[in-house]
């Protein structure tokens, strides 16, 4: 037992939720919110995690939290055999029921510190592409009005739309096919 | 077509073909309209266009060369304007002003709108007019122009172009118009859809980004089901500990009940046989005999009873 508290006391130390000991507050989870963050292409797997959660959850309110006590004065009445019931009790009462060894919260936490640097590098990625956007968008705001450009204007904006006459000196300085 | 005209009147044809001369462009075919009689002082707005449109050095020089030649009160604008013109400063207009829509005035086809402006303060309405006549006469007069059978050629050439440009100028007009419409419409579209779609991915990046940040839920559902996980496991453990205990007492209680049981049967047959053993023959013949004669009195008692 004592090996077991020292394990259980160190896991306390690693996890960040079970601090208050056995009976680890339940976070209160907003599964609308959450359904709703959920991209359509992982929406198969946010329903398992649920169905999975709510089976869980349902197993556990159908266990009572403490069990029937035993009646004793009833035990010691009838068993016949002398000091039994009393062993039996104090036996009993001096047992302490071992904890389940919580092994997956550290694994889940490096999961999330994991997805954490994912989900950040992934921010910037996106920050850079909308950067991009952005000034693509301006490129477009701020361009002169078609009927106000020149063909070097519209050379200068959009370079695709350049005549190469190195590669083809003669007009339509393109390849017929391209007209 | 304005170039063709002026092949016949080479001296006042150099200003208007290179004041109304532009870079090409996508308004190229606008400048080919016709019809624009209405005096409007052009130097100023042609000067400021021309001076970002370094490919239109020669109008540049144009104006150089006018302007010396002029000088009255718009002369001295325009050598302002010419010396503007020549880039005397570093600096350059920004921002690009827009490129002019129409071509320089011209009255009768020909003649710049500017040399009227140009006279007008000295000699009138009428002063240009009577330049041109004097001119013609003089060169008619002194054989300046001869003429001969070509004249006559020209003239008859003349009126053809001239009535063909009046009657089917403008349709031409609208329809290269048209064609220059579709194009920019083109353009204008892709540049919509461009920017639409831009919008759109800047709007769904966003998003992404918003549901990103929800991953902290996921990890909350997965510590909780953790610990509810622990929980029941506890739980069952803990009844079943209870479970156990309460099975063994019972076990005692049934344990006993069964040794009571069979000790009370046991005791039983015990006290049976050892009374059955007991019973000696002595006592089984005297209790047999008066077992007899109780067994005659009472036929005897039936008998009475039946007979009675």
């Amino acid at each position: 037992m004592s090996s077991l508290s020292v394990r259980s006391r160190i896991r306390k130390a690693h996890t960040f939720l079970n601090m208050a000991g056995r009976r680890a507050a339940l976070k209160a989870i907003d599964w609308a919110a959450f359904a709703e963050r959920v991209p359509p292409n992982q929406r198969t797997m946010f329903n398992n995690l649920k169905t999975r959660s709510d089976a869980i959850a349902a197993k556990l309110t159908s266990l009572p939290e403490k069990p029937p006590a035993i009646d004793w004065s009833y035990y010691r009445s009838v068993v016949a055999k002398a000091g039994m019931v009393d062993e039996f009790e104090k036996k009993f009462g001096a047992l302490k029921v071992p904890e389940p060894v919580d092994t997956q919260t550290t694994v889940i936490n490096g999961q999330e510190e994991e997805a954490n640097k994912t989900a950040s590098a992934y921010v910037e990625a996106s920050k850079a592409r909308i950067a991009q956007y952005e000034k693509e968008l301006e490129k477009f705001k701020n361009m002169i009005p078609f009927d106000q450009m020149t063909i070097e204007d519209l050379n200068d904006t959009f370079p695709e739309t350049k005549l190469d006459k190195e590669k083809h000196p003669y007009w339509p300085h393109k390849p017929i096919a391209d007209l | 077509m304005i170039a063709s005209l002026h092949d016949f009147c080479p001296a006042s044809s150099l200003l208007s073909v290179l004041t109304t001369m532009r870079p090409e462009g996508m308004r190229g075919e606008r400048r080919g309209r016709e019809g624009h009689r209405e005096a409007e002082t052009r130097v100023p707005r042609c000067c400021r266009n021309l001076v970002l449109h370094p490919s239109d050095m020669l109008s540049r020089l144009v104006f150089v060369s006018a302007s010396a030649l002029k000088s009255s009160g718009p002369i001295g604008a325009g050598v302002v304007h010419a010396s503007r013109c020549l880039h005397t400063s570093s600096q350059s207009l920004a921002p690009v002003p827009p490129l002019p829509e129409k071509g320089g005035k011209v009255r009768h086809g020909f003649i710049p709108e500017e040399l009227f402006q140009l006279l007008y303060p000295k000699t009138g309405v009428t002063g240009p007019y009577m330049l041109g006549a004097g001119l013609l006469l003089y060169m008619l007069s002194k054989e300046i122009y001869v003429i001969n059978h070509e004249t006559f050629a020209a003239a008859s050439i003349g009126a053809v172009i001239i009535y063909g440009v009046k009657k089917f100028g403008p349709s031409v007009a609208a329809f290269a118009d048209k064609l220059n419409e579709e194009k920019v419409a083109k353009a204008q579209e892709v540049k919509d859809v461009a920017m639409s779609s831009l919008a759109q991915a800047i709007e769904d990046e966003k998003k992404e980004q918003w549901r990103v940040e929800g991953r902290a839920m996921l990890f909350d559902a997965k510590r909780n089901n953790v610990a509810m996980l622990l929980e029941t496991n506890y739980r069952e453990r803990v009844h079943m500990v209870t479970n156990e205990v309460k099975r063994r007492l019972d076990y005692q209680i049934a344990l006993q009940d069964l040794n009571r049981r069979l000790e009370q049967e046991h005791m039983i047959n015990w006290v049976e046989k050892s009374v059955i053993s007991s019973i000696t023959p002595q006592q089984e013949k005297e209790s047999i005999a008066k077992c007899i004669t109780d067994l005659k009195v009472l036929a005897k008692a039936t008998q009475a009873k039946a007979t009675a």
